[in-house]
């Protein structure tokens, strides 16, 4: 490490406290936007109000990209001579807007649809100038906080790949931000294909015959399939069954599925392998049964990666150990494989701990989220001084 | 019925999200601004209101100098949570001890006016849902810009939010439409203007709070309003459309108690003003029906009609604001 990573590893204890002096103010933030409903796609009241925040925080600069993804950028001291870094939190979440997004908070926790997934990401984004200014810290690069949106399931990224797409200069380096779990290290993402497989069985003229194919049981013979199918110990590979539906009720046979299903490797050409594997499958059951069987792709990436050893995967475990936290590297398949697959370095950090994420009472904790905004502002510093100049 | 108050004294609370003119105002007429929640088992709302309102109205913007939490007696952790967020808490019952207990909404905010410092004292329920710093900055945007207006009142949609967090849209009300309404059309014709005399936010300066009666229940909301109309008319009150506000939904039940000490209090007060003459004595006891295995029984809730009178009658009161009667 050098002097200037030591100097920010001194410092960083000491922002835990300051940072909590200011928990009102952040776990407002969390809060109101956080309770405006964004599922994908309809992110449109959550963006304003998610710039509203940002520029009462005075960011020197709010506005939304053509693709309206919320931007602010807090300008740096370089007056552009060092390229912008890049903090990136998703808007959208899995909940519909018919659902009662008002948290409930406690002396130690916030409850509420979305909480983890990523409105705590988001309500953190939006308090970053005032933390910054708390902190007395000022950097060389730009620094912009952009909430992206149509991130998760069919919007596949398309907020962040359309940023980074019309964003024409150098980045510097990269954080995403996600609520869930402190001392969440990701710095590669896998290949994956996520898609559907939808099975119809259309109805005769002549009317219904009394044993007709169930779509389900259809489906199920796909799945058996599936499970058959010989995947090597490296590169690593799996298929996750993770969404299933289908049938009327109880006493009528189905006539359409849907499953739900993710190829996940750390090698490409296994993913591919393994998705033209699975449309011989599907072709073959739907032609033997002369059923509409169908594999439909909802979204996919390449898969890529940060070495352990690069400098700022180095720097960032220095940093979460010096605030006594223990990294945990998973892979993740989000903003970080965009930036990742266009060669900015990058990494996901979560903010805190908490359970039931994907749920409508997902709770996180409060205390610990200090140390998580601690630790990303320590890694916002790491990348001004240089870790990821470095070729 | 004449009066055009619906039209001059109405706003909307995006009138007022200028919130750094409202500082300057205040600041500018020396004033101080208390917030008070009354509250009885409200831990699972009132740490949103305290960490909103500090937040954005007194670390962002210094309007409120002070948020203030009286609680009836809470069994849960509501004063805890409350004073872990950095607001000052107290219990009714310490609060000018040596006067008979009372137990009460109105009580809590009565009392409230002894143990607040503010000019201008915000009253706001503490089981909202959905609370924003509006609810706090609209209702003081009357106050501040216009120098005739003494009172504020919120109206709001009310959708109800059910056991499965889905929300109806719309719903709520019901004793205002079912008892109050009706009972403003009959004896005020001129405060039905007033689209939602119940609700529970409400804002107003301390000149005034002190000289009006409180009773200590659920009556405190209409006899307020009787009592600033009777006192000063209704050009001094106005209301502020705050858009929505999600709260716990009370069964019929509740309402029906709730609908009992309001007509007892309307009651009384048309009463003393001689608009009626009751020829008995009005009954404490509001008799229910429940039906247990098979058969009826009675749930009778004794509700004692007590008020307490304005605070500036209470010597203790004069001596530490350096008020005379």
């Amino acid at each position: 490490m050098n002097t200037r990573m030591d100097a920010i590893l001194k410092k960083l204890p000491s922002f835990v406290d300051q940072i909590k002096s200011i928990k009102e103010v952040i776990i407002s933030n969390i809060v109101l936007i956080g309770q405006t409903p964004a599922p994908t796609f309809h992110e449109e009241a959550r963006t304003e109000i998610f710039l509203e925040r940002l520029s009462d925080a005075q960011a020197d600069y709010c506005s939304t990209d053509d693709y309206n993804n919320p931007i602010g950028i807090i300008l740096g001291k370089s007056g552009g001579a060092k390229p912008p870094i890049f903090v990136v939190a998703h808007m959208d979440t899995f909940f519909n807007a018919d659902l009662g997004h008002n948290y409930v908070i406690r002396k130690n926790s916030i409850t509420g649809p979305g909480i983890l997934d990523n409105s705590l990401g988001i309500g953190v984004l939006a308090s970053m100038p005032i933390i910054l200014r708390k902190l007395k810290l000022a950097f060389e690069s730009d620094i912009v906080l952009a909430g992206v949106t149509q991130s998760i399931g069919t919007g596949n990224l398309q907020g962040i790949r359309r940023l980074l797409n019309t964003w024409d200069d150098p980045i510097r380096g990269a954080v995403i931000i996600e609520g869930a779990d402190l001392g969440r290290l990701s710095y590669y993402s896998e290949g994956i294909i996520r898609g559907e497989i939808t099975c119809n069985v259309s109805v005769p003229e002549d009317g219904e015959h009394r044993y007709k194919h169930n779509a389900i049981l259809i489906l199920n013979e796909v799945i058996d399939e599936i499970l058959a199918m010989e995947l090597p110990q490296r590169p690593r590979a799996r298929v996750i069954i993770g969404k299933f539906n289908g049938g009327f009720k109880h006493g009528v046979i189905a006539l359409n599925a849907r499953l739900g299903f993710e190829i996940q490797s750390n090698s490409d050409n296994m993913v591919k392998r393994m998705y033209h594997e699975m449309m011989d499958i599907v072709e073959g059951i739907g032609h033997e049964h002369r059923v509409d069987l169908k594999l439909n792709i909802i979204s996919n990436l390449y898969p890529a990666t940060l070495k352990y050893k690069h400098p700022l995967v180095k720097s960032t475990v220095a940093i979460m150990k010096r605030l006594g936290l223990k990294p945990a590297s998973h892979s993740s398949e989000s903003e970080l494989s965009v930036f990742l697959t266009q060669n900015i370095p990058a990494v996901t950090l979560g903010i805190t701990d908490g359970k039931n994420v994907h749920v409508e009472q997902a709770t996180m904790k409060i205390d610990p989220m200090f140390t998580g905004i601690a630790q990303i502002i320590g890694t916002i510093m790491a990348i001004d001084s240089g870790v990821c100049d470095e070729k | 019925m004449k009066s055009n108050w619906l039209n001059t004294n109405t706003f909307h609370h995006s009138e007022f999200k200028e919130i750094e003119l409202l500082v300057k105002k205040k600041e500018k007429k020396n004033l101080t601004i208390s917030l008070c929640l009354p509250t009885l088992n409200e831990e699972k709302t009132i740490a949103k209101e305290i960490i909103i309102m500090k937040s954005e109205l007194m670390t962002r913007f210094p309007l409120i100098d002070e948020i203030v939490v009286v609680d009836s007696g809470s069994s849960d952790n509501t004063l805890d949570i409350a004073q872990s967020y950095g607001a000052e808490i107290y219990e009714a019952s310490n609060i000018l001890p040596h006067l008979k207990e009372s137990t009460g909404k109105g009580e809590n905010l009565w009392k409230a006016l002894y143990i607040t410092k503010g000019d201008i004292i915000i009253y706001l329920d503490a089981d909202i849902k959905n609370i924003h710093h509006r609810f706090a900055y609209a209702l003081l945007g009357p106050l501040l810009l216009n120098d005739k207006i003494k009172y504020t009142k919120a109206f709001y949609d009310r959708p109800i939010s059910t056991d499965q967090q889905k929300i109806r849209a719309t719903g709520g009300g019901r004793v205002t439409e079912l008892i109050i309404r009706p009972l403003f059309s009959l004896f005020f014709p001129e405060l039905t203007q007033i689209i939602q005399p119940l609700s529970g936010e409400y804002a107003g300066f301390r000149d005034l709070f002190e000289k009006i009666p409180f009773p200590i229940g659920y009556g405190v909301e209409t006899s307020m309003i009787l009592d600033i109309y009777e006192k000063w008319g209704i050009d001094v009150m106005a209301q502020v459309d705050l858009d929505r506000r999600v709260h716990r939904n009370q069964d019929t039940k509740a309402l029906g108690r709730m609908s009992f000490v309001i007509l007892k209090t309307f009651l009384n007060r048309i009463e003393g003003l001689e608009k009626i003459k009751l020829n008995t004595d009005l009954f404490n006891e509001m008799i229910q029906y429940k039906q247990t295995s098979g058969e009826y029984q009675a749930d009778i809730y004794k509700i004692k009609g007590h008020e307490r009178p304005p605070m500036i009658t209470v010597p203790e009161y004069c001596e530490k604001f350096n008020r005379h009667l």
